[in-house]
């Protein structure tokens, strides 16, 4: 990937929505007194970016819309660094076994839905492939 | 509003920051073989959250949600700056391709080093 400035401008833009949805739905489950908004955050961002790998991979996109949806609004979404710091507070305030249990949840969590991604995005743009050559 | 402006920002640079850097990587090492670029930014992300927050609060800021800083860099720029998503397609395309030992060895990296990471930095300050 070139970088120039349109593209970056994409990524900050993306970012910057990402990030204030992660925002809100940290406000949002704030009342829980547990992660679960960076676990929410991680699984659904990692579904979207294995629908939009896939999707890349088939059909044709903007390299700006591809790094602004790509590394701007699903990298920003997402997050490892709070990860650590909640394991690391789970660890503290709890027990070992629910900081692991919070990690383990978002690692296959994680994994799991981008596989799903994958895996709906290339059954759904095949098919769109078929019929069109039909 | 100005809270949603602050996290925005923060993010915007996190987010492009992080592009900036893993393209550095992987302009110095084309084809590693296992994606260390992402690896690298998770870990110096989470370690420097770490040092943040050790830094400012001497600890894991609970209820901050209207400290400036905390949103703006905390929420905003480490929190985008480092990624999970983009780690769960590479762990996922990985594995897919059947390289499971390569996927153990990224995936056992990326969050034991960032927790790992995280730790050293705060316990900087603490």
């Amino acid at each position: 990937m070139k970088i120039n400035w349109y593209l970056l401008l994409a990524i900050f833009i993306g970012g910057a929505i990402g990030t204030m949805i992660r925002y809100g739905i940290n406000m949002q489950t704030m009342f829980t007194l547990y992660p679960l908004g960076t676990l929410i955050e991680n699984i659904l961002g990692s579904f979207l970016l294995g629908v939009l790998t896939r999707y890349i991979f088939h059909m044709k996109l903007h390299e700006a819309w591809k790094a602004g949806l790509g590394v701007g609004f699903c990298g920003s979404l997402t997050t490892m660094s709070t990860l650590a710091a909640d394991a690391f507070m789970l660890a503290g305030e709890n027990s070992m076994l629910g900081a692991s249990l919070y990690v383990l949840l978002s690692l296959f969590g994680g994994l799991l839905v981008a596989f799903l991604g994958f895996v709906m995005t290339d059954a759904l743009t095949k098919r769109k492939g078929a019929k069109s050559r039909g | 509003m100005v809270n949603l402006l602050l996290v925005s920002v923060g993010g915007g640079l996190g987010a492009v920051s992080r592009f900036l850097v893993g393209a550095k990587i992987q302009e110095r090492y084309p084809s590693p073989p296992i994606p260390i670029a992402m690896l690298i930014v998770n870990l110096l992300g989470s370690f420097g959250l770490g040092v943040f927050f050790g830094a400012l609060f001497k600890g894991i800021p609970i209820f901050e949600y209207e400290n400036p800083w905390f949103l703006l860099i905390g929420i905003g720029y480490f929190g985008a700056f480092t990624t999970f998503s983009t780690f769960s397609v590479e762990a996922v395309t990985l594995l897919h391709d059947g390289k499971y030992r390569k996927a153990l060895i990224y995936i056992s990296l990326s969050i034991v080093g960032s927790i790992l990471a995280f730790i050293f930095g705060i316990y900087w300050f603490i």
